[in-house]
């Protein structure tokens, strides 16, 4: 009965995995491909990539947008999944109904829909500002190289923020409500229950959520091909983006791209062995 | 414990923030894709347009035949716009192939994973979670080539095989805790009365799997339909377009302007939306047991 799931997966998973490190060690270009053979060049492509700028400021661009991603959504669903928690207003059933919508939103659509956000002369959010009469002259929401890169966090956080809040808001329907109660008689505030019961309770969803977002932010592409393309400049070139453009666009170096995708899939590999040591026991 | 008044007012106006976040872009998209170019450039500091239309929503469907008074003075419209017929049609087709792969190869694994206490079955499991870690961008220059190969680039086969195989873990991770609560007993009960093993699982197990199974199935019709990096990779040809593929070819293209850009992304998330909102449960039930990528 396992026979179509383990052929699929050896055919789109597998073999793929073991044959992107083949062409990382290979010279594989325009004309390798037409010709079909592919030269062994060693660690030729790594160096390349490691001593090539571009791909260092990706690396690192990845980190600041990885971090930024990451440390918001783990604050906002926190927030939201405690907002939505108090059902006795009517507006948080109103959100509770909202919370999964972006879900659903194709992220090149969302890339798009932001782009028009963002855009200088026509954008949706200069309207509003302007509409409130909070601003006199446009903003370039994406113009600027030092700041673009959280500019296309937000995006993407919006995108990916329903999964965070559900996350944590199961952890909380698990609670015990007597604890709260214990607590309150004990004479502790609200914030007190929060950084002595409900944070230490939701460390482990946390830490679900931390190493989840981080590896599936790692490879962001989506955003980054509707709203920046990679720039200003460079100063939005991501390590997926990186991969893509060597690999798809000229001059097609299907070698360099397979190593850089290689040291990203390490990088996510790593994070993947820490989620599974830290969480996936509990499943037994 | 009712709150007192002013944390009362505190939450409501947090929830009418975090409302209006979720809320924006999709106010975006929808006055977007209402209004013409001419309105969107004539007044660039207005909210609202002087006058709404659905001429966006006509060039689209009429595959760019029917121009409607907005666009008739635009001599040239990209191919691709007038090819976003077959683009819904090629999405579908590749969201519900995928989405009924997809159940019934998962639920066949995830049912020996569940009733099977083998080794090579638990390893079956650590594989799967470590599948969907793998980053797609990876498998993509690799499927690439092999694709190439198989002759599989610009067909809409290559990409059902592809994004069956990239979605079949979180199924496995979704379906196989859900079939253990199901007592044994039960499939015993059906295997004395004569039922194989298989007609167990299909008459027993899987009827009583149905909250799972819709779980699993509307979240990867979402994300299949959702996709873009495989179908982009994979197909070239605008007659094996996706929805998403015709969204990002359109990027920086300037005989496309926003109202239109907004019109397809209307229409590329009217679906999974929708689902979501009709399945909403399901999907929360899903997300949460399976910690599906985003």
């Amino acid at each position: 009965m396992n026979v179509p799931t383990l052929a699929t997966l050896a055919l789109v998973l597998a073999y793929p995995i073991f044959y992107a490190a083949y062409l990382s060690f290979h010279k594989v270009a325009l004309a390798e491909l037409r010709r079909g053979v592919f030269p062994f060049v060693g660690f030729d492509n790594y160096t390349r990539i490691l001593t090539d700028p571009l791909f260092l400021l990706a690396l690192k661009n990845t980190l600041v947008f990885t971090i930024f991603c990451v440390t918001v959504e783990i604050v906002l669903a926190v927030a939201i999944a405690l907002l939505v928690d108090q059902t006795h207003v009517w507006t948080g059933r109103v959100t509770k109904f909202l919370i999964l919508l972006p879900y659903a939103v194709p992220p090149i659509a969302n890339g798009l829909i932001w782009a028009f956000l963002y855009s200088f002369d026509f954008g949706f959010l200069n309207r509003i500002l302007f509409t409130l009469g909070l601003i006199h002259e446009p903003i370039n929401w994406v113009g600027y190289p030092s700041t673009a890169i959280f500019m296309l966090a937000v995006p993407y956080i919006w995108r990916t923020l329903p999964f965070a809040i559900l996350l944590v808001h199961a952890a909380l329907q698990g609670i015990n409500p007597e604890l709260f109660e214990a607590a309150a008689i004990d004479g502790a505030g609200a914030l007190h229950r929060f950084r002595h019961v409900t944070l230490p309770l939701l460390r482990p969803v946390i830490v679900v959520i931390l190493v989840l977002r981080t590896s599936f932010a790692f490879t962001v592409f989506e955003e980054v091909l509707a709203i920046t393309q990679g720039g200003p400049g460079d100063a939005t070139w991501v390590a997926a983006w990186y991969s893509y453009k060597r690999s798809f666009a000229p001059p097609f170096d299907i070698g360099v791209g397979s190593a850089s995708a290689y040291v990203l899939a390490l990088i996510v590999g790593a994070l993947a062995i820490a989620y599974v040591r830290a969480v996936y026991r509990r499943i037994d | 414990m009712r709150p007192r008044p002013l944390a009362r007012l505190a939450l409501h106006i947090a929830n009418l923030l975090a409302i209006a976040f979720f809320l924006l872009p999709l106010l975006a998209v929808t006055i977007g894709a209402l209004q013409s170019e001419k309105s969107l450039q004539a007044e660039t500091r207005s909210l609202l347009p002087p006058e709404w239309t659905l001429d966006n929503f006509r060039v689209i469907l009429s595959g760019g035949a029917q121009k409607g008074a907005i666009f008739e003075q635009a001599t040239y419209l990209p191919d691709n716009v007038k090819k976003i017929y077959f683009a819904v049609g090629n999405s579908a087709v590749i969201a519900v192939s995928v989405t009924l792969l997809t159940l019934v190869f998962a639920s066949l694994s995830a049912y020996t994973i569940a009733r099977l206490r083998l080794r090579w079955v638990a390893w079956l499991v650590n594989v799967n979670v470590f599948a969907r870690f793998v980053p797609i961008i990876v498998l993509m220059i690799p499927l690439y080539v092999t694709f190439r190969g198989f002759g599989l680039l610009n067909s809409i086969w290559g990409v059902i095989i592809a994004e069956t195989g990239f979605l079949l873990p979180y199924g496995i991770l979704i379906l196989a805790p859900y079939f253990a609560t199901i007592p044994r007993e039960l499939d015993e009960a059906a295997r004395i009365d004569g039922c194989t093993r298989f007609a167990a699982f299909l008459r027993v197990t899987l009827p009583l799997s149905t909250p799972a199974l819709a779980s699993y199935g509307a979240i990867v019709f979402i994300i299949s339909w959702n996709d873009l990096l495989i179908p982009l990779i994979l197909n070239n040809r605008a007659e094996f377009m996706t929805l998403p593929v015709v969204i990002a070819s359109l990027v920086g293209d300037v005989h496309v302007f926003f109202n239109l850009m907004m019109a397809i992304c209307l229409v590329a998330l009217a679906p999974s939306v929708i689902l979501v909102l009709l399945l909403r449960k399901f999907v929360v039930q899903g997300l949460a047991v399976g910690g599906v990528k985003a």
